[in-house]
C-alpha cells in the first residue's frame, strides 16, 4: 500500500543504502577512504533519508481512517464514518473533503499548544489498552466499554462553527444557548443537540445500553 | 583482551550493515504494512537501531583516524622537513 511520495523517497533510499550494505557484506573490502565514504552513504546518509520520509509517511499514515479502522475494535466507529448513506455526525462530516479519509484525527486531536503531541502521547495509550484488553475482545463487546475519557470539547467544532457567523446565530436554539456552547456546558454532539457523532457513542462514564 | 579481539574494526562494520539492513527492513515493512505496529516499531525501535549502526561506524572510523594520527609522526621523520 505505497501511497505518495514520501514512501517512494523512503524505499528509494532503503534500496539504495541495503544495496552498499549488502555489498559490502558479500566483498568485504579493506577499509580506505573510498569505502568510508561508501559506508557512510549506507549507514548514514541513505538510511536517514529513509527514515526522514518514512517518518513523514508513518505521521501521515497515522492521521489516517483505515489506520484506526486496523484494530479491530475501532470497526463500529470507521465502518460507520465510511458509510457514504450514514446520517450521524461522524458519516457526514467524513463526506467533507476537509476531514475525508483522516476525519477520525480532524475530530479526535487535540489543538492545544502540545497539541499534537499530546494526540500521539494518547495514541499510544490506546495501542497499549487495545494489545493489553481488547485484542480477544469482539467488537460488539468492546462497544460496551470504549468511550471517550473526557467530554467531546466544543472547541473542536468551532474550529469550523465558530459560533460568529450570522446564519449560525440565526437558529433560535443556537442564540439561547450561546453562552454554554462556548463554555462547554453544553454539547454540541448531545443528545438534545446535533446527536453523538458515532451511533454507539455515549458522554464518558455512562453505561452502554 | 578477549572484547578487543572481538571489536575488530571488521567486524564491527559488518555488524553495523547487518543492524542497518535490519532497520531498513523496519522501514519498509511500515511502509507496505501500514498498521499501528510496524509504523510504532519502524519510528523507534528502526531509528534506535540505525542510530547504532551509524554510531559503531562513527567509531570505527574515528578509532582509523587516530590509528593514522599515532602511525604519521614516525613517517614523518623520514621527510626532509
Amino acid at each position: 500500500m505505497i501511497a505518495n511520495l514520501f514512501s517512494y523517497a523512503s524505499l528509494s533510499c532503503a534500496a539504495i543504502a541495503a544495496a552498499i550494505l549488502v555489498a559490502y557484506l558479500v566483498k568485504r573490502p579493506p577499509l580506505s577512504g573510498v569505502v568510508k565514504v561508501w559506508l557512510l552513504l549506507g549507514l548514514g546518509v541513505f538510511p536517514i533519508g529513509s527514515a526522514v520520509a518514512g517518518n513523514i509517511q508513518g505521521y501521515q499514515t497515522t492521521e489516517k481512517r483505515a489506520f484506526c479502522a486496523s484494530c479491530h475494535v475501532m470497526s463500529p466507529e470507521t465502518s460507520d464514518s465510511d458509510d457514504p448513506h450514514g446520517t450521524s455526525l461522524s458519516s457526514r462530516h467524513a463526506r467533507n473533503a476537509l476531514f475525508g479519509a483522516d476525519d477520525c484525527y480532524v475530530c479526535h486531536a487535540d489543538y492545544g499548544m502540545y497539541g499534537t503531541v499530546l494526540t500521539k502521547i494518547g495514541g499510544m495509550k490506546h495501542v497499549w489498552m487495545y494489545y493489553t484488553q481488547y485484542r480477544n475482545v469482539s467488537a460488539e463487546d468492546a462497544k460496551k466499554t470504549i468511550a471517550l475519557y473526557e467530554p467531546f470539547p466544543n472547541a473542536t467544532c468551532m474550529h469550523c462553527h465558530s459560533t460568529t457567523d450570522e446564519l449560525w446565530n440565526a437558529l433560535p436554539d443556537h442564540k439561547a444557548s450561546l453562552a454554554a456552547v462556548r463554555a462547554d456546558r453544553l454539547s454540541c454532539a448531545s443528545d438534545g443537540c446535533h446527536g453523538y457523532a458515532h451511533p454507539n457513542a455515549r458522554p464518558p462514564g455512562v453505561a452502554a445500553k | 583482551m578477549k572484547i578487543r579481539q572481538l571489536l575488530t574494526s571488521q567486524r564491527v562494520l559488518q555488524s553495523a550493515c547487518v543492524l542497518a539492513l535490519v532497520a531498513l527492513g523496519l522501514f519498509v515493512w511500515s511502509l507496505f504494512d501500514p498498521r499501528p505496529i510496524p509504523v510504532i516499531l519502524a519510528m523507534s525501535v528502526g531509528q534506535v537501531i540505525g542510530t547504532v549502526s551509524l554510531l559503531a561506524f562513527l567509531v570505527v572510523v574515528a578509532r582509523d583516524l587516530r590509528a593514522g594520527q599515532r602511525r604519521e609522526p614516525v613517517g614523518a621523520e623520514k621527510r626532509p622537513f
